[in-house]
């Protein structure tokens, strides 16, 4: 490999990876979006997915790959705690529920000492490579867009559509619903590890509210129409902070300029939500 | 010590009551999660600050314009970012996400043109008197903020239950459709809505920037979360209920910092959110005021 | 449209980089926090390093060649900071790192600059174990360990006995101070009476402070940023906390801020600080007088830390004879200078050496002044 490569590629590295990473996390907010319910746990079930994970790794020395499939052991089990009451709840509703939880588990990760405290955990290994992130985010389109095509996905439509109308059809809402924020827990989970192991330091602050609602973002600015969508969100997302570099003081202003004129001016390809006007 | 927390309580309480009223307003008539909330409170606190140390005004000048300053500038962010969307009927998503991106560019714009630095108010400006009565000690901006939101909640529910204004308010956070049918002015009540949200905003902004005696651009940021909870609780929209859970909420953190474990009081803020949202998702007194007929 | 959005994308990220750099520079590196909510103390930081950057450049180093120095910002967060330094490293091709700002963002940029045995000198970050990272990481920023026991000390000298300690939970450098200052008070025999904390966003310590009265305690020690610092001391006045009582601050409490927020209320306040505004020398006596005239405004500790590193980087690359990381390196640890700060050498830990320049300032009408 010529040394400008090398260098290329060891310089975008991380953004290599935060790209195929938020990708991921895009698809975690995308399944669940994509049965009407609007979730802002998806940052909490990375959360724990990083912090399991980590622990995984400093504590016990288990190898990467046997440590990936267990990070989502944790999310998993909080998604059916939190699942039963919460997916009653519609709209904003179930929003603001979910970043109360993010906020309590924030709260845990501060005050347990073995978790770090607001110190976080340091020291963690770099064991997240490019092929695993990309392999992983390529399953995951593709299981989803062999989903959306299937009866299931059909279903999913249909309650995204109209909750009762789907109902009256015969299709058991809360069994999706349930389904859905698994499958977002396991991705988002994935995500947090694979994060964790490309950047040797996590902390309680990263899995808050703020990176809660910039998941949300992703998925909203590439639009829902197919699994793509949010991927494509996320890699624009991404990229924009580093294009924006030379702006200094003022990307965080350009980048939030940039997503109100998406929002407001992008035909309805790019944000082709379509969901029931009144969920709440 | 169980009466002075008592009293942090209600003093705490009554600056989340304060900051949630327009919120719950706001969000109960138009239906968003409007993000750019936080910002008009910044807005407020920095007109007071530039109208009292560059202008010179008194406290009780530069409070109300400072309020209408914030008012405006609701106004006009709903008319750039939330109006279009609304007549284009787009889900609550699209606007969720318009607000965030409006946010962060108003706030790191507001850096950049201000500078990142905490200002204050000139000294001075209020009486900084202490009250003491048998050990029990209430400061005079305290006392400011807890008059202001009972005063501020009297005049809501006195606006929403007794002008023509209120009722076209009130009909709109039913069903905005049919209250276009029947001649309500849906543009502008929105447009009023926002105005008086941010006015309650600013005043918000001014009397805690007063209390803390720091200003920043980021301050009304670090109120939004706290903001969530006591609209949830209390009820989306209701005025009287925003400042119930407002209160109920200060007490119940004051005293988990004073007899539990200080670094619980945020966890108990946000589990009691959760547990609401569970067993009342409309808010612990029942259906939300706006939405009665 | 979304192709052509790549495109426009990739073209940015390959040529978005500013003009390549002369030859005859030498390109040093900074990660600050130039926007966001923490955009003060990078803000401060690039003003001290800027005006170095004036002053080395008058002559150069290396017989002659100017640094070319590239700040980048990292808006206080480990994502964009790592972002930062790989660019740095591997576009601009710096052969030295100052920053970044927070410790937390050094635990994540440190592995990475390491890696590539890049020097890099935090001139801010005062968490334990920052330089334990590997060989490369140095700070010039003291850590608290060895600040607050000379603050402790003066704070016994005056009869402290028995102490409260409150600190904000939720960031690295209020949390790494605090358990500085409890290890220290502990050692000290202090009678540690109480431990509150607080979010480092919050503006109510009422339930907090009203419970620490009930205690009487001699000293309340605070470790946290300087807005929450002063919220603090503002809110203990409001319930009744007098003279009787000695605040003692952590590292955040050393900023000029302090006394614009808190006024009156943080009156009587000591802190231990590696630099003070009217430090005599006539070093010092010209820095500040510099800074006046280039940003009209005051500097901070964090400008002067900045000020320091960034000269300190400069005279060790003229030490090393090359453009060259790893011979910076051994030139920085053999490093003798004397700067605003004081007397500047490294530990073998690549910590500062010396916690003799350390003053304890008491606050006393809105000013910092040595504490008597």
């Amino acid at each position: 490999m010529p040394e400008w490569l090398d260098d290329f590629l060891w310089t975008y590295q991380n953004l290599v990876h935060a790209l195929g990473i938020n990708g991921l996390l895009a698809l975690s907010m995308y399944v669940v979006l994509a049965v009407g319910q609007l979730s802002l746990g998806q940052a909490a079930f990375m959360g724990l997915g990083a912090y399991s994970s980590v622990l995984l790794t400093l504590k016990l020395d288990l190898p990467f790959l046997a440590v990936l499939p267990l990070s989502c052991v944790a999310p998993v089990l909080f998604a059916l705690a939190i699942g039963v009451p919460t997916l009653r709840l519609s709209g904003v509703y179930l929003a603001i529920a979910t970043i109360g939880l993010g906020e309590v588990l924030r709260a845990v990760y501060l005050n347990v000492d073995w978790l770090g405290g607001a110190l976080g955990l340091s020291g963690i290994p770099g064991r997240a490579e490019s092929w695993m992130i990309f392999g992983l985010l390529g399953v995951a389109i593709l299981a989803l867009w062999a989903v959306g095509r299937s009866a299931i996905g059909r279903a999913m439509a249909a309650i995204r559509e109209d909750e009762t109308a789907a109902q009256v059809m015969g299709i058991n809402l809360a069994r999706y619903r349930l389904g859905a924020l698994l499958a977002s827990a396991v991705l988002a989970g994935l995500a947090g590890a694979l994060g964790a192991h490309s950047s040797s330091f996590i902390g309680p602050n990263e899995y808050g509210f703020e990176p809660a609602v910039t998941i949300l973002s992703f998925a909203l600015l590439g639009g829902i129409g197919t699994p793509l969508g949010p991927v494509v969100g996320a890699w624009i997302l991404t990229l924009l902070p580093e294009v924006l570099r030379g702006f200094s003081d003022l990307r965080l202003v350009f980048n939030g300029v940039i997503i109100v004129l998406a929002v407001l001016f992008l035909p309805e390809g790019l944000l082709a939500l379509r969901m029931r006007r009144h969920a709440a | 010590m169980l009466a002075q927390q008592l009293i942090n309580g209600v003093l705490l309480g009554a600056s989340y009551a304060l900051f949630a009223l327009g919120f719950t307003l706001m969000f109960g008539v138009l239906r968003v999660i409007n993000l750019t909330y936080g910002f008009y409170f910044s807005a407020g606190a920095f007109a007071a600050l530039f109208l009292t140390r560059d202008a010179g005004l008194g406290i009780w000048a530069a409070l109300p314009l400072a309020a209408v300053t914030a008012g405006l500038i609701a106004v006009a962010l709903d008319w750039l970012l939330l109006a279009p969307l609304r007549r284009k009927r787009a889900p609550e998503l699209a606007s969720l996400m318009v607000t965030l991106g409006g946010v962060l560019a108003l706030y790191s714009a507001a850096t950049a043109i201000l500078g990142p630095d905490i200002r204050r108010l000139p000294p001075g400006l209020v009486d900084g008197t202490v009250f003491e009565l048998a050990g029990l000690r209430v400061a005079t901006p305290q006392l400011f903020i807890l008059v202001a939101s009972f005063v501020l909640v009297g005049a809501l529910v006195w606006l929403l239950n007794f002008t023509r204004l209120g009722l076209a308010i009130r009909a709109m956070a039913e069903n905005p459709d049919a209250a276009g049918l029947m001649g309500i002015d849906t543009g502008r009540t929105a447009a009023l809505v926002s105005f008086v949200a941010g006015c309650l905003a600013g005043a918000g902004g001014v009397l805690i920037g007063l209390n803390f005696n720091a200003i920043h651009p980021y301050m009304g940021e670090s109120m939004m979360l706290r903001g969530f909870v006591v609209v949830i609780v209390g009820g989306l929209g209701d005025i009287r209920g925003a400042l119930i859970a407002g209160l109920a909420l200060g007490v119940v953190e004051v005293l988990t910092a004073g007899y539990v474990d200080s670094g619980l009081k945020e966890a108990v803020a946000f589990a009691i959110l959760v547990a609401v949202l569970w067993t009342r998702p409309s808010g612990l007194f029942g259906r939300p005021a706006l939405r009665r007929a | 449209m979304m192709r052509r959005c790549f495109v426009v994308l990739a073209a940015a990220l390959t040529f978005g980089a500013g003009p390549a750099l002369a030859e005859d520079t030498v390109p040093v590196g900074a990660i600050e926090i130039l926007s966001g909510p923490s955009a003060a103390y990078g803000i401060a930081i690039r003003a001290g390093l800027e005006l170095a950057l004036d002053e080395v450049n008058v002559h150069g180093v290396l017989g002659g060649r100017k640094i070319a120095l590239t700040i980048e910002d990292s808006a206080g967060l480990k994502d964009q900071a790592i972002n930062a330094a790989r660019k740095l490293i591997g576009r601009d091709k710096v052969i030295a790192i100052i920053g970044p700002t927070l410790s937390n963002e050094m635990f994540a940029v440190g592995p990475v600059t390491n890696e590539r045995r890049i020097p890099t000198v935090g001139t801010s970050t005062t968490a334990v174990g920052v330089t334990a990272i590997g060989p490369f990481i140095f700070r010039t920023s003291l850590p608290e360990a060895d600040v607050i026991p000379v603050t402790l000390k003066k704070a016994m000298s005056r009869g402290v006995k028995t102490i409260a300690l409150v600190y904000a939970n939720d960031d690295v450098f209020s949390k790494s101070g605090f358990d500085v200052m409890k290890a220290a008070a502990e050692k000290a025999g202090l009678n540690i009476v109480a431990i509150e904390s607080f979010g480092s966003k919050d503006t109510d310590f009422s339930a907090q402070l009203t419970k620490i009265k009930a205690l009487k305690p001699d000293a309340v020690g605070i470790s946290a940023l300087v807005e929450p610092t002063s919220g603090v001391l503002l809110q203990a006045r409001q319930l009744g906390f007098g003279s009787e009582t000695l605040f003692i601050g952590g590292n955040g409490a050393n900023s000029p801020k302090l006394g614009e927020i808190a006024g009156a209320a943080a009156d009587g306040l000591i802190v231990g600080s590696p630099w003070f505004i009217g430090k005599p020398d006539p070093a010092n006596q010209q820095f500040v007088a510099d800074f006046r005239k280039k940003y009209s405004k005051d500097p901070d500790q964090f400008a002067a830390q900045a000020f320091d590193a960034l000269r300190i980087v400069a005279a060790a690359i003229n030490r090393a004879g090359a453009a060259d990381p790893v011979k910076l390196r051994e030139a920085l640890t053999q490093t003798t200078f004397s700067g605003v700060t004081g007397p500047f050498a490294f530990t073998a830990g690549r910590d500062p050496a010396s916690a003799a320049g350390v003053v304890v300032l008491v606050m006393q009408g809105g000013k910092f002044g040595i504490a008597p």
